[in-house]
């Protein structure tokens, strides 16, 4: 059973990596070729919305993928001091809290696509912005849960901070 | 009292090492709840991050950045400066400083250019008889110091978070590339000159030859248009931000997965993954920081914070003063991309009173927080140095107080001499 669970979050791991690394070509790839089609008088005009749009998918996969390894960004100056019990205590609050309000933010985009459905807003041609916008349920939903099970994991080192 | 209460409590969440953008969500969802909106504004505040057509430039140059560093450009770029600057008395060290501030200008994240030079540098320094503490000042030190150079993501942020502010007169990111070049110059100067200074007494480092230059330069023929894509794209006005980003991104992944090939096609998932982290974790910020700007406006905090402030400073220079101070303890304690969305919607409306201009604002704000990241007794490179080199995080603190003074210095300069900044803003 307990292979079986990890498994299974190996498996999203994977599914998150390819994602991500999926959309980051895409992004690159369609920024260059809208560059290409706007000096051949051609420009797109659905493809600015779409790559603003994909920005924040992307982003918004990779704060999912951070949170897996503790790579948010932190203030952490009792980290650097806590060791043992104390750091597993204060890892409950910080990031049972993180879930917490990733969990606010799932609440307040879920009515945000409500909003959008019910006004019918239009992200370019006939495609719906509540469409692009189910990225936000997706990825707060994700941090809601990755957060509470950081909050009980062993912390990782993070050597990431920018 | 429960206003003192919460703000207490968030503190404490801070400082038991909650992420920041739940800190800020936090607030921001108090500030909406307590002013009768509704939750749905939060959301609606985030997804805004849609309507801003430059964001796209923060991913790209982080991609392009990232990629560089995971390649062998580092150590080509090394080769390219030992080439033409070994030679100088204290060559090393300026080589060391410039490469750094290269590759800190794409992504503005001094910590990862630690992590990937400092075993690059250090063993080098040590090498040729540069003085230990000298050695790890420079390594610690140097990779802030990018931050003020095109396309660094810091300048690219604030440029974003004072449009948002709708401020006359406006900040471009242009505007911002090219009011950093000068403060950033004088500050990679200063630390020159100390360097040359405290360079061990038998070097010329590395004696000039003209077969090892041309060798060098062929050897990093891949990489030196990049420069010139940047410096010509942007500052020149042929692109826009974000085409300078595309084609900056485009051009660096063609090079080093196709051409170079030095990152593997297995490999490059997880590199591309990487650097969607660090962007992740700063837009996740942004966005709810929008929300926390718009909270603040609503209840006019910058009004009143003006009001206060004004009764008690009544100088330009005596808020200036007491603002770099401000900016270094931040500086110590936030990260730029964090202290950039979060501070400056409340600092900048305070700063124009004054008649401080923006754009000037902004690489005040900026050259505070480069030396504020390794500020002791708390900067945070010190703690990614000590972890890199391991070495205790004092040692480090003991090595940087050097340039942590020069540098001081630059930053009085930049604050009380606008026009170094501004001297080609309209």
């Amino acid at each position: 059973m307990k292979s079986g669970i990890g498994g299974a979050l190996r498996l999203i791991n994977t599914v998150e990596n390819v994602l991500i690394a999926a959309l980051a070509l895409a992004l690159i790839v369609l920024s260059g070729l809208q560059i290409v089609l706007r000096l051949l008088d051609h420009g797109l005009i659905w493809l600015d919305p779409l790559l603003r749009v994909l920005v924040i998918w992307v982003a918004l996969l990779g704060a999912v993928a951070a949170a897996r390894s503790d790579k948010h960004i932190s203030l952490d100056v009792v980290g650097k001091l806590l060791h043992g019990k104390a750091l597993r205590v204060a890892r409950v609050f910080a990031f049972g809290f993180a879930s917490l309000m990733s969990f606010a933010l799932l609440r307040a985009s879920l009515g945000l696509i409500e909003i959008d459905r019910e006004s019918a807003t239009i992200l370019f041609g006939t495609v719906p912005t509540w469409w692009a916008e189910l990225i936000l349920p997706f990825a707060f939903g994700m941090l809601t849960l990755r957060f509470a099970l950081r909050a009980f994991a062993v912390p990782e080192r993070s050597v990431m901070a920018p | 009292m429960t206003t003192l209460l919460i703000a207490l409590l968030i503190l404490l969440l801070a400082a038991l090492g909650a992420p920041l953008f739940a800190l800020v969500a936090a607030v921001a969802w108090l500030g909406l709840h307590s002013a009768g909106y509704d939750e749905t504004l939060l959301a609606a505040q985030f997804w805004s991050l849609t309507e801003m057509p430059v964001l796209i430039a923060i991913p790209l140059f982080t991609l392009a950045g990232y990629l560089l560093s995971e390649s062998k450009a580092p150590q080509r770029l090394l080769r390219l400066s030992e080439a033409l600057l070994g030679w100088l008395h204290g060559g090393l060290a300026i080589v060391a400083l410039l490469v750094c501030a290269f590759f800190t200008a794409f992504t503005g994240a001094s910590g990862v250019t630690i992590i990937a030079f400092g075993a690059l540098l250090l063993p080098a320094l040590r090498q040729a008889g540069y003085p230990e503490r000298f050695s790890y000042g420079v390594v610690t030190t140097a990779p802030s110091l990018g931050m003020l150079f095109a396309p660094s993501v810091p300048l690219i942020l604030y440029g974003i978070v004072a449009q948002q502010l709708s401020t006359t007169p406006s900040v471009s990111i242009n505007d911002m590339f090219a009011a950093g070049v000068l403060p950033g110059l004088m500050m990679i100067a200063v630390v020159s000159a100390y360097s040359m200074w405290r360079a061990p007494k038998r070097s010329h480092d590395i004696p000039f030859s003209l077969a090892e230059a041309r060798a060098a330069v062929w050897d990093a023929r891949w990489e030196l248009p990049l420069p010139v894509i940047l410096i010509g794209g942007v500052y020149g006005g042929v692109f826009a931000t974000s085409e300078a980003a595309a084609v900056v991104a485009l051009y660096v992944l063609f090079v080093t997965v196709v051409v170079r090939r030095e990152i593997s096609l297995v490999r490059l998932p997880s590199v591309l993954r990487d650097s969607m982290m660090l962007v992740g974790a700063i837009l996740l910020i942004l966005g709810v920081s929008l929300a926390l700007t718009n909270v603040i406006i609503d209840a006019e905090i910058p009004a009143r914070l003006i009001e206060w402030v004004s009764a008690h400073v009544d100088s330009k220079l005596a808020f200036l003063l007491l603002l770099n101070l401000f900016l270094l303890l931040l500086g110590m304690m936030l990260d730029v991309f964090s202290a950039t969305v979060i501070m400056v919607p409340i600092l900048l409306p305070i700063a124009m009173h004054y008649g401080v201009h923006p754009v000037h604002l902004g690489i005040m704000f900026l050259a505070n927080m480069e030396i504020g990241y390794f500020m002791p007794p708390m900067g945070m490179n010190l703690f990614i140095a000590s972890y890199r080199f391991d070495k205790p995080v004092l040692t480090l603190a003991r090595s940087c107080l050097p340039f942590f003074w020069l540098l001081l210095g630059c930053v009085l300069v930049i604050t009380y001499f606008p026009s170094l900044s501004l001297v080609w803003i309209d």
